[in-house]
């Protein structure tokens, strides 16, 4: 019986955890999905909207969770989704998965001081290397502020 | 039987039921607390590979296979993402795979679990929401009991050492709330 007891409990401490975490924050619920090439092209008609998109997740924060990049639906291009720190937390494992994202998009330009800020962070996060002087001007900004998303196949 | 003893005894026996999540929580504490220094759930893994030039067509499922096989690599592929026209990425299992085309230069990105921290975070945080918050908020409250009770228990020859320690413990994050806030 406590044989038992002990290993039920390692059973539940070492199962993988993706079994429970498909769905984060609110979840989605809208019936439409938008395009991303469609948000990047013309991203004003956009901001303060609520979207839903959907792509490969193609990067995850390694320190915190609080943010991924989805593959757009032209090649080389991204969306980043920001979440607020702690309130969701995408898995580093989620790179790769296919993931349907709402949130409201968000633009901002940034100065070349904020851009060079922004990747250094960034950099700083994945552990990879930046040099400043790759930046030559400001740019826009376009993300997505995340509220719920849901992730296939973790 | 006494108030006191009855004091003592749902002290102690709660104490005994807190003793499980007040490990996770001192535990996963301390791990979540350092998480601008490392990631408290997983750990990255990162190594790199020298394949030659890749030829072939990017967009072509072959060209990542081939890659694969190049680094002998036997998972699954997963997806495939060209973040530039000389860049390729690959999803396979856990790990991603980043290959420029034109050097073939490999970085392998792989996130590894930590099973034990991974699961307490988890419940620290409160990710599994639900059912669980209502536990976590019981535990709260049951640690609220724990410190009255403890309190409580004091006799008369440990007052005044039990009144400063106490003192001490309640000054000190005012302390530091005077110093940051």
């Amino acid at each position: 019986m406590k044989n038992m007891l002990i290993l039920s409990l390692l059973i539940l401490l070492l199962t993988p955890l993706s079994v429970f975490a498909k769905t984060f924050g609110k979840g989605v619920s809208l019936k439409e999905t938008t395009a991303i090439s469609a948000i990047l092209d013309q991203p004003e008609r956009y901001v303060g909207k609520t979207v839903q998109v959907r792509g490969t997740i193609v990067e995850v924060c390694a320190k915190r969770g609080c943010w991924m990049d989805l593959a757009g639906d032209r090649p080389f291009e991204k969306l980043q989704i920001k979440v607020t720190d702690g309130e969701i937390v995408f898995p580093l494992e989620a790179r790769g998965k296919t993931a349907t994202v709402e949130g409201v998009i968000e633009v901002n330009e940034l100065t070349r001081e904020q851009v060079i800020e922004k990747r250094k962070h960034h950099a700083e996060e994945q552990g990879i290397a930046f040099e400043p002087k790759s930046v030559t001007k400001g740019e826009k900004s376009i993300r997505i502020r995340g509220l719920g998303a849901e992730i296939s196949g973790i | 039987m006494s108030w006191r003893n009855w004091n003592q005894l749902l002290h102690r026996d709660i104490g005994f039921l807190c003793v499980g999540l007040t490990i996770v929580y001192a535990v996963s504490g301390v791990a979540v607390n350092h998480i601008h220094q490392w990631n408290p759930s997983y750990s990255a893994e990162r190594s790199t590979a020298n394949i030659g030039p890749v030829a072939g067509d990017p967009e072509d499922l072959r060209t990542a296979q081939n890659i694969l096989e190049r680094l002998g690599d036997e998972g699954k592929l997963e997806s495939r993402f060209r973040p530039a026209p000389d860049q390729l990425q690959l999803f396979v299992d856990r790990r991603s795979i980043l290959v420029e085309l034109s050097s073939g230069q490999v970085v392998y990105d792989r996130a590894v679990p930590r099973p034990l921290l991974r699961a307490m975070n988890f419940l620290h945080l409160n990710h599994p929401k639900k059912a669980w918050t209502w536990l976590a908020d019981l535990y709260a409250v049951a640690l609220g009991f724990l410190a009255v009770s403890g309190l409580l228990m004091l006799r008369q020859k440990n007052l005044q050492r039990g009144l400063l320690l106490t003192a001490i413990g309640i000054l000190t994050p005012l302390a530091f709330l005077w110093l940051y806030l």
